[in-house]
């Protein structure tokens, strides 16, 4: 028999055999052990654990321990940077110039009222409602650039920013959403695409309900009439004569307003869209209709 | 002794009936239990949860008796292995909108299908200039990005010590390009400014902050 021929019979042999591994590696046949632990300059030594001690006797003291010392990490007051951190809402920034910009390059539609779906629909901006990070805060650089006539909806926003934004004769509401609503504003494609009913838009948190209650900050929860005056308050303490949004051509626009249950705009609770047959499919069930406008 | 037999016989019926009622509120029960302690959506989704949000409903449809214990009593390793849940009926009444009135509030969410392209208009407060024609005719060209910004960039490295501004996307005769710019640079700041032309890749670094000069230099030539 050839060299070849062992060397294929080995192969094959190769292929037909389990792999090697932990569980069937042996010693080779004829293999000899010694049975007995050699005592000798290497073979009995320490073992690389030194003489005597904690080293030898592996009973390491537990960390942070200085043998009867005030302990370094006891020695030192703690700060809590970090506390509460875990529950505290992000709302990732958005310039009026970004806005400007975005409205510059026919990423957003002035003539139809802006929301995060819109905002994020432009490309331009983004966040993680898993990271909790609550929707746009609009901030007031490029407050001065600002000219568009809007109607929008953020989730934060300061009063330099209401004040740019009603001064061009625009509409700003502080909305809030539940990180599961923002995920459907973020893609609507794909929640359609599920085949899931619209849900309801959840409350704020015990916290923020102040701030989408009132009207100095334009929350989506407080009273209209409020807003108004609120409005010419600021108009009065900025200077600037509020335009009146009244005589607008674009006034129905500009009063578009969603539910507070109300997720997307013009959408309802409770339907389902259908992308494919472009249809809409509406409950009729009192108990549905019930839950729905609860 | 026929009494006692009788009396036997109605017993053990009732009995029976008793049994299957038992039998039957037991299940009604177990069936109930294991709504609760599961939520009211994960009938359909049993072992797939966690793609449904907590606030939505699936109160389409609803499974009949039977069909959704056996599939809740074991926990399989693999959704793709469980079987198809089966016995579900419609129960909740809903109607077709055909060509609704809502559909374009639809499509104002769907996402674009390409980058808009920018219509002229009288002014831009956002200080966004439009590229121009007469860019062309120059015998390099600095392409905007998908976004229509032009593509000079800062990049900062070593803690802020080594500032480099990057220009890419340059077409043509790069190192005319390099050339002018070079120029422009030293008649702006008064100093030589050192750059590097990479031609494969397609870009010249300029060592320093110039990004705004140069922007304002790509503005000026049109592109």
């Amino acid at each position: 028999m050839g060299s070849r021929q062992i060397t294929e019979k080995s192969l094959s042999m190769l292929r037909s055999l389990p792999r090697i591994s932990l569980g069937n590696i042996r010693d080779n046949p004829n293999c000899k052990k010694n049975p007995k632990r050699g005592r000798a300059q290497h073979g009995g030594d320490k073992h690389g654990a030194g003489n005597k001690g904690s080293g030898q006797r592996q009973n390491f003291m537990r960390l942070g321990y200085e043998t009867g010392n005030n302990p370094f990490y006891l020695r030192v007051p703690q700060e809590h940077y970090y506390r509460g951190q875990h529950l505290r809402r992000e709302y990732p920034p958005l310039s009026l110039h970004q806005l400007q910009n975005m409205i510059d390059k026919d990423r957003l539609d002035v003539n139809q009222p802006i929301d995060i779906a819109s905002i994020v629909r432009s490309g331009i901006y983004n966040f993680f409602p898993d990271l909790k990070q609550f929707g746009v805060n609009l901030t007031d650089e490029g407050a001065d650039i600002f000219v568009a006539k809007v109607n929008i909806e953020v989730q934060w926003a300061s009063e330099q920013v209401i004040a740019a934004i009603e001064k061009n004769g625009g509409v700003i509401t502080t909305a809030y959403y539940d990180p599961h609503s923002l995920l459907l504003l973020k893609n609507p494609k794909k929640f359609f695409e599920s085949g899931q009913a619209i849900p309801r838009r959840m409350i704020p948190p015990p916290d923020a309900i102040e701030f989408y209650t009132s009207a100095k900050t334009r929350g989506y929860l407080a009273d209209p009439e409020e807003i108004s005056k609120e409005r010419l308050k600021l108009s009065q303490k900025y200077g600037y004569s509020l335009p009146n949004i009244e005589k607008e051509s674009n006034y129905e626009m500009l009063c578009e307003k969603k539910d507070p249950r109300q997720i997307f705009y013009g959408l309802e609770p409770g339907w389902v869209v259908n992308l494919k047959d472009e249809c809409i499919l509406k409950p009729k069930d009192q108990e549905l209709l019930q839950f729905y406008n609860s | 002794m026929t009494a006692g037999v009788r009396h036997n016989v109605s017993f053990e019926t009732n009995n029976i009936v008793l049994i299957a009622l038992v039998a039957i509120l037991y299940s009604l029960f177990k069936m109930a239990t294991v709504w609760r302690s599961q939520c009211a959506f994960a009938r359909l989704f049993a072992g797939k949860t966690g793609q449904i949000l907590n606030n939505a409903t699936d109160l389409g449809t609803k499974l009949g008796p039977g069909s959704q214990s056996a599939i809740l009593a074991k926990k399989y390793s693999n959704y793709a292995h469980s079987p198809f849940v089966t016995k579900i009926k419609e129960q909740y009444d809903y109607e077709i909108v055909k060509n609704p009135p809502e559909w374009g509030y639809v499509q104002r969410l769907l996402p674009f299908d390409t980058i808009p392209a920018v219509t002229p208009k009288d002014s831009y407060p956002s200080g966004w200039v439009p590229p121009k024609e007469e860019a062309k005719t120059l015998p390099f060209f600095l392409c905007r990005t998908r976004n229509h910004e032009i593509p000079i960039y800062l990049q900062i490295t070593y803690r802020g010590i080594r500032k480099i501004t990057k220009i890419k996307r340059i077409e043509g005769d790069i190192w005319l390009l390099n050339d002018e710019i070079k120029s422009y640079l030293k008649e702006k700041n008064n100093r030589y400014v050192e750059t590097r032309v990479q031609e494969v890749g397609r870009f010249i670094e300029v060592k320093g902050d110039y990004v705004n000069q140069l922007v304002d230099w790509a503005h000026s030539k049109g592109f």
